[in-house]
């Protein structure tokens, strides 16, 4: 417990503090004293709740497509995912880093990459131009596209696994029994027994994807940014006065993410003590 | 005959699971029958049910042959040895499971359910979860959740096989009344000797595969291969007196 409490909590509780004196201006090269300033200029600038709102519409995309992606392989697919060859085939991308996973979908989908070249020997286009943005794009295509490539296989293992954990199987057969068909099976057994047991971990990803960071570095656009992206450009800049408002936006995250940390896993609890 | 089963035969991998197997049973009747691990009951009820396919042979329910009906349809609900609740829902919901999946009106759910909930004796239980519930009432959940369905046929697959021994004892006492009272159509496979004498109207004994169904039980008692007539030598080479004159005469 001590342990836990030096490794873990005192290095985030000192960090976070640093980051609240900072952004009060009461620490900083250039600060003065206890100043609201900084706050007040982040709020008017309204890049923040901007980057915020763009940054949960990007990890909520991504955690559904790849939740839902996951479910469909998994339950369509369970049998074949058990053998080794395919098991070992689906552990694979989760050995990838996310920044590798970035650059490659930077080569395979940027307008100089691997299928613009095969889409202008085909005739499909006649100039780099005429291939879509997937990459550095408004609709953030590439980052959704990585994140999806990155935690998917997360997903089809967790839901493989629950599936035999929870006997999913004979319950569909019981199912089946009492005159259910395959949509309500599926509908009214397997997914609810399966998102139940899972949620947490799902809203633990969003959370993560939220704060993603070399991802969105690579892939995303200029403006908006997603917001560790949005951070560290704020606590890099050579305005020194300016390195107090991205220590702002960090408190604000931290707050937010810890929030929902903590609502996730006080209703877990709940469900204990009901145990 | 209500149920009639002729001439079923499967095999796994070349080997025969179930051979021949005949049978027939009135309705609202209760054949139990006994076998050890692996002598095919499974397969037999799962078949029955519809979720195994028969390599050969016809079932029939109510003079209506079934083997082209899929499990959903042929009325007939396998319970497993665990009771199986659905983790998700609660136990008002895992009862009227198979109501809303026919989508009876709310009333009726609601009405059917509670009054199982009295039979089941599950009274102020209902918004509680699976987990929340002992053995035994879990598996009285069970029973509510497939006899108010109004099953034609019930196939239970030693359901108290993972109780402990009183609990055991009232679990049959109470799944005879309940299907008294439901008039079910059951066929009970255990491979404890005492409770397929005590839960079957009519009884019946499988070894690898074949399946013998006794006049009576009286019949199934004097058969040596049930085990009946060692079971009884046993308990009376317990009694002490009879064991110390054994003794002194050697």
């Amino acid at each position: 417990m001590l342990f836990f409490v030096l490794i873990g909590v005192v290095p985030f509780c000192a960090a976070f503090i640093y980051a609240l004196l900072y952004s009060f201006g009461m620490v900083g090269v250039l600060n003065t004293g206890f100043t609201l300033a900084f706050w007040k200029s982040v709020f008017a600038s309204g890049e923040v709740l901007g980057s915020f709102g763009y940054s949960a519409v990007v990890a909520a995309i991504s955690v559904l497509l790849s939740v839902s992606i996951a479910m469909w392989v998994a339950l369509k697919f369970t049998r074949e995912l058990n053998k080794r060859f395919l098991s070992f085939i689906i552990y694979l991308p989760l050995a990838i880093p996310g920044i590798v996973a970035a650059f490659f979908t930077f080569q395979l989908f940027s307008k100089a990459g691997f299928f613009s070249r095969i889409a202008y020997s085909f005739g499909w286009i006649t100039k780099v131009r005429f291939f879509p943005d997937l990459v550095n794009d408004q609709l953030s295509i590439g980052i959704m596209l990585t994140f999806i490539t990155v935690v998917m296989p997360f997903f089809v293992l967790l839901f493989l696994n629950v599936y035999k954990n929870e006997r999913v199987e004979e319950l569909s057969k019981l199912a089946f029994s009492l005159g259910a068909n395959s949509s309500q099976v599926t509908w009214k057994v397997t997914i609810p027994i399966i998102l139940r047991k899972t949620w947490t971990l799902i809203a633990l990803y969003f959370i993560f994807l939220l704060g993603a960071y070399e991802v969105p570095l690579i892939l995303g656009q200029e403006s908006p940014q997603m917001l560790s992206v949005l951070i560290i450009r704020e606590l890099n800049q050579y305005d020194l006065s300016k390195i107090s408002e991205g220590y702002v936006v960090a408190v604000i995250y931290t707050i937010v993410v810890s929030l929902a940390a903590i609502a996730l896993f006080s209703r877990k609890k709940m469900t204990l003590n009901e145990i | 005959m209500f149920l009639e089963v002729k001439n079923i035969v499967k095999s796994f991998h070349n080997e025969a699971v179930v051979r021949d197997l005949n049978f027939s049973l009135d309705a609202h009747k209760t054949l139990s029958i006994l076998g050890k691990s692996g002598c095919g009951k499974t397969t037999m009820l799962k078949i029955v049910a519809g979720l195994e396919n028969a390599d050969a042979g016809t079932i029939s329910l109510g003079g209506k042959n079934i083997d082209n009906v899929k499990p959903g349809k042929r009325n007939v609900v396998y319970l497993y040895q665990e009771d199986l609740l659905f983790p998700h829902l609660n136990i008002f919901e895992n009862i009227a499971f198979g109501l809303r999946i026919k989508k009876f009106p709310e009333k009726e759910i609601v009405e059917k359910v509670n009054a199982m909930v009295e039979s089941l004796e599950l009274n102020g239980q209902e918004t509680k979860m699976p987990h929340q519930l002992s053995g035994g009432q879990r598996q009285r959940v069970s029973f509510g959740r497939a006899i108010i369905t109004s099953p034609s046929l019930l196939l239970l697959d030693e359901p108290f096989g993972s109780l402990d021994a009183g609990t055991r004892q009232r679990m049959q006492e109470f799944f005879k009344s309940l299907t008294a009272k439901y008039q079910i159509t059951s066929l009970f496979v255990t491979h404890d000797l005492k409770e397929a004498i005590l839960m079957g109207d009519e009884i019946a004994f499988m070894q690898s595969g074949r399946l013998k169904v006794y006049k009576d039980k009286t019949d199934f008692i004097n058969d040596p291969v049930t085990g009946v007539q060692n079971e009884i030598g046993f308990w009376e080479n317990l009694i002490p007196g009879k064991v110390e004159r054994e003794t002194l005469r050697k």
